[in-house]
């Protein structure tokens, strides 16, 4: 553990360890004896103080606030000795280290005014802290929910609807990763520099992360569990589709027939979530109301059972099609390709259609991002309100 | 003695030269001089830059402007002034003189 020292060099305060801050302090005050008498001095070292500046925002992230005593070193290693130039009448150059060092470079403790403003949030997928491509992670970074939230949404999107899985895969493919410091502290519209660090200090941020007990263990022991599970549901999977492949045979037609069981699953679905939410808002499913002695769990029960009848055949064929064409078992991927590039064809067009010639459904469409963000503010309050 | 070391002295004094050719074939700020030389035998550092750059400017042969950056506080991105232009076309007229005068001699 280190002592961390706050300086503020051009404006912009930054975190050193103690060591790096030494460093630093003897950089600047052999530059300033080397400049004794060069009437443009301040400016230089001005200039310096914020080439070091530049140096180390390029060395920060959003998860690394403190530069190191090794990284104050290589940025000084980087800047060179400071060289008056040949042409100049020196006075005095042996100034020695009792003369001030750079203006700004002012004491330790110093502390930035919270910046606070913030900067325009972007969508990036966001790979620290991630498990699979950090889909998830940027999500909750962008809408300001925690990552968990998010993964939980598209597990349950993948389980009911079988569309969670693709949305995550299209947007692994088109979202663009979080690469540079600026781009991380823009997924999350946080600015990414020591301003951040201290107002979050300020605001007992991290009081709460210290509360958990030992962190290191409960790591561990996700981590063991996570793997458990994984490796039971590649076991469970792999026996059930070897038992698939030894029943059926391959047949040339599957190409074609598997986008469309695809498509009809789709369907299958997204009637059955029709049917479940105008049961529980209005009692009836398609218009025909419930005999009065059925109560609404009943009838949700019943509509589940009909779900898992019309739905579990169409899974079972379309796991067929999967087993039998993507045969040596890296061509599963272009099976899936195919699959999915046709059915959501299929749909894009349909849904295209059907927003062209309803207008209520484009009103509704574009008011959802609206109604999104209200939904991700009510549930954010409801967190903190614990 | 190496070739390197016997043209340090030299090199030095071909470096304000060579800044002036490349603040003249555009507006560039410190990072981009740095970013041109590393390639070459006048690689050099902020330490030595900085320096040199507020001499040429006290000598009125460049002149800078601040200009906002994407990221961080702006940046001073410098130009040449006329003197500097001047300076420029005389001293590449009498590096053109040397060089024919280190081919030719001894050369009968």
């Amino acid at each position: 553990m280190n002592k961390v020292i706050t300086i503020n060099l051009g404006g912009t305060a930054y975190q050193l360890e103690e060591g790096g801050y030494d460093a630093l302090r003897a950089y600047l005050e052999a530059a300033a004896a080397r400049l004794q008498g060069n009437p443009d001095r301040d400016e230089i070292l001005s200039d310096i103080e914020g080439a070091i500046g530049e140096k180390f925002r390029a060395l920060l992230a959003s998860y690394k606030t403190v530069v190191a005593e090794k990284e104050v070193a290589a940025v000084l290693a980087e800047m060179g000795p400071i060289e008056a130039d040949t042409g100049e009448a020196r006075t005095g150059n042996a100034g020695g280290p009792g003369t001030s060092a750079g203006a700004s470079a002012s004491g330790t403790g110093e502390k930035q005014a919270a910046g606070g403003a913030g900067i325009p949030r972007r969508l990036y997928r966001i790979h620290e802290g991630a498990m699979i491509a950090g889909v998830c992670n940027g999500l909750g970074a962008y809408l300001n929910l925690d990552p968990t939230f998010v993964r939980l949404a598209f597990v349950l999107l993948t389980i009911f609807w079988g569309t969670g899985l693709l949305v995550y895969i299209v947007m692994a493919i088109v979202v663009p990763e979080a690469r540079s410091p600026e781009e991380k502290a823009a997924a999350s519209g946080n600015p990414s520099t020591a301003q951040e660090f201290i107002r979050r200090a300020k605001e007992g941020y991290y009081e709460a992360m210290k509360g958990f007990p030992d962190r290191v263990a409960s790591r561990e022991w996700k981590r063991r569990f996570k793997r458990d599970v994984r490796a039971h549901a590649n076991q469970w999977r792999y026996n059930w589709h070897s038992y698939w492949a030894k029943h059926a045979s391959t047949h040339p037609g599957m190409g074609f027939t598997l986008p469309m069981l695809s498509l009809l699953q789709g369907a299958v679905t997204i009637a059955w979530m029709c049917a479940l939410i105008s049961l529980l808002s209005t009692g009836a499913v398609f218009g025909m109301s419930l005999p009065a002695n059925v109560p609404v769990w009943a009838a949700a029960l019943l509509l589940f059972i009909a779900y898992g009848i019309l739905a579990g055949p169409l899974k079972a064929a379309r796991r067929l099609c999967y087993w039998n064409l993507g045969r040596p078992r890296w061509t599963w991927s272009f099976v899936f390709l195919l699959d999915a590039a046709v059915w959501l064809t299929v749909a894009a067009v349909l849904f295209w259609l059907a927003v062209h010639f309803f207008p209520e459904l484009r009103v509704a469409i574009q008011s959802l991002p609206a109604v999104a963000h209200d939904a991700a503010d009510d549930i954010r309050t409801w967190w903190k309100g614990r | 003695m190496s070739v390197n070391e016997k043209f340090s002295a030299i090199r030095k004094g071909l470096l304000e030269f060579l800044v002036l050719q490349i603040v003249a074939a555009d507006k560039v700020y410190v990072a981009d001089i740095l970013k041109q030389l590393s390639a070459t035998e006048f690689a050099t550092q902020e330490g030595t830059l900085y320096p040199l750059l507020s001499k040429m400017r006290r000598e009125g042969l460049l002149d800078y402007e601040w200009k906002e950056s994407e990221n961080g506080p702006p940046r001073k991105y410098y130009t040449l002034t006329a003197k500097g232009r001047e300076q420029l076309r005389e001293t590449l007229e009498y590096w053109g003189q040397i060089n024919g005068t280190v081919k030719k001699l001894g050369q009968k």
